[in-house]
């Protein structure tokens, strides 16, 4: 027996004939229906092709937070945490990092460059160059103690996955061949492709290679550049140099940017391989007066 | 970047560092701490790999100048010893040369310089809480009581990791109750679709 409500409907048209719609009711609850079946007739979904997702804001700028309830630290202060934390690790092994946190739109150009520290942090950087096979220029990269020479050689060893090197710098007399070569694949993701943008497609290869092996890297990713700044055994005058260095270095990448792009410092944490980030307050001494610089350089 | 509340969660934590159980004041006259043991815990280095992760670091935040080797090797059968090294009374001592901590077991305990005294503590087969006390008597360190605004930031400390407690249990049955639904509904659909190809 069809239930009252079908039968009125087809009284209303004035006819006893079966029903225009099938009226089986699904036996099987729709939430179980295997989404490959086709959808009961009698069904129908208002609004199930346009479902309204409520719309998140987008943001242009990174989030930056208010500083003025955080904790911050002076060097010192940080240095001794650090050092109490990261105790009993092989002091060449563990580096203290910098994050510096910018105020910065999320599109447009992004901060990069390349420092040469007081202190050196890298224990070991091994250079590789391209440039015409026994040419002047090969001699005089080896002679700088590049430790792979060559070009078409060169690239047969990095397609073969032999890479000794952990730099690549090219010679402008090489760069056509280095762009046939199509080598970005290979290259690109282990940030080793040269460019005259970064400074590794260059005829002086004495100043690029002193550059890299004295040099680091760094890019701003997501708004915040990171770097490591020193080894454990560095001291805290030998660390601040380093800092200062850096800081006095991506103040003037800030300065010199892209005027429609403007950028600014938000914040400075300082941390280390295994331990806890340190808001920096920009100053140097302890605030434990027994504490003293001199204090925090004993062999790790 | 991470985010600052959970960085001032992690930094709350340093109150652990300052009033554990390695907070305590060394007397003048110790100039140096040498630990030697296994990297594996079996063959009775748990004791001392314990000691090193809980008091060592509350023992390097007090006593910053002090240097604390840690030097950790695979040999079988490799010791586990605590060397302490005092100044004899009334001796100026010349820089002390020695190597930094190392995983690879290169760095031994130095012989003591003239004018210094060393003092072995057997870490072997003992609790850390033992190494401790026995640490203590020998170098008559002085514990640091906590300030009552460290006391209260431990308080506060337990009390979130009682609420944190709380909470995972709460997220873990949400977790399992969801998995438990979706497991369900996976092999009712399963079955139903093996019957409707049947038919």
């Amino acid at each position: 027996m069809a239930p009252p409500n079908h039968c009125l409907a087809a009284l209303a048209r004035l006819s006893l004939t079966a029903p225009a719609r099938p009226t089986t009711t699904p036996t099987i609850p729709k939430f179980l229906l295997p989404s490959a079946t086709a959808p009961s007739p009698l069904v129908r979904y208002a609004s199930m092709s346009k479902k309204r997702t409520k719309k998140r804001k987008t943001y242009k700028t990174f989030r930056c937070y208010d500083q003025s309830k955080a904790k911050k630290f002076s060097l010192c202060d940080a240095i001794r945490y650090i050092r109490a934390i990261e105790v009993g690790k092989p002091p060449a092994d563990v580096k203290y990092e910098i994050a510096a946190k910018l105020r910065t739109q999320k599109n447009g150009p992004i901060i990069r460059g390349r420092i040469r520290f007081p202190f050196a942090v890298k224990t070991s950087t091994r250079v590789g160059v391209i440039c015409p096979e026994d040419s002047p220029i090969a001699a005089e990269a080896q002679q700088l103690g590049a430790v792979a020479v060559g070009e078409e050689s060169l690239f047969e060893s990095i397609r073969a996955g032999n890479i000794t090197f952990t730099k690549l710098i090219c010679h402008p007399e090489s760069a056509d061949a280095l762009k046939k070569a199509n080598l970005g694949k290979i290259l690109g993701p282990k940030g080793m492709m040269p460019s005259p943008k970064t400074r590794t497609i260059t005829a002086d290869l004495q100043g690029a290679m002193q550059e890299l092996i004295g040099a680091d890297e760094y890019k701003e990713k997501l708004g915040v550049v990171r770097l490591a700044i020193g080894q454990l055994g560095f001291t805290p005058h030998m660390l601040s140099e380093n800092l200062k260095l850096f800081m006095s270095q991506l103040k003037h990448d800030i300065d010199n940017g892209d005027e429609y792009h403007p950028k600014a410092l938000d914040e400075v944490v300082l941390s280390s391989t295994n331990g806890p980030g340190f808001s920096l307050n920009g100053t140097f001494s302890s605030s434990d007066e027994k504490v003293q610089p001199e204090h925090l350089q004993s062999v790790m | 970047m991470t985010g600052p509340l959970s960085r001032t969660n992690k930094l709350a934590g340093l109150v652990r560092l300052r009033s554990g159980p390695g907070a305590a004041i060394l007397p003048h006259d110790v100039t140096r701490i040498h630990l030697e043991f296994n990297h594996k815990y079996n063959g009775g280095h748990m004791g001392p790999r314990k000691f090193w992760r809980e008091a060592l670091p509350g023992l390097k935040f007090w006593n910053p100048a002090v240097p604390m080797v840690v030097n950790r090797s695979n040999e079988k059968d490799a010791p586990a010893t605590l060397t302490l090294y005092f100044r004899e009374a009334g001796v100026k001592l010349p820089d002390l040369m020695q190597t930094g901590s190392a995983t690879d077991g290169t760095s031994k305990a130095p012989a003591p310089v003239p004018g210094e005294r060393a003092v072995q503590i057997h870490m072997k087969n003992r609790r850390s809480e033992a190494i401790l006390k026995e640490f203590m008597d020998k170098s008559g360190a002085v514990p640091v009581k906590p300030t009552p605004q460290d006391e209260l930031e431990l308080r506060e400390l337990a009390d979130r990791e009682a609420i944190g407690e709380i909470d995972r249990a709460v997220s873990l049955k949400q977790n399992e109750e969801r998995r438990k639904e979706e497991e369900f509904l996976r092999r009712t659909r399963a079955a139903l679709a093996d019957s409707q190809a049947n038919m």
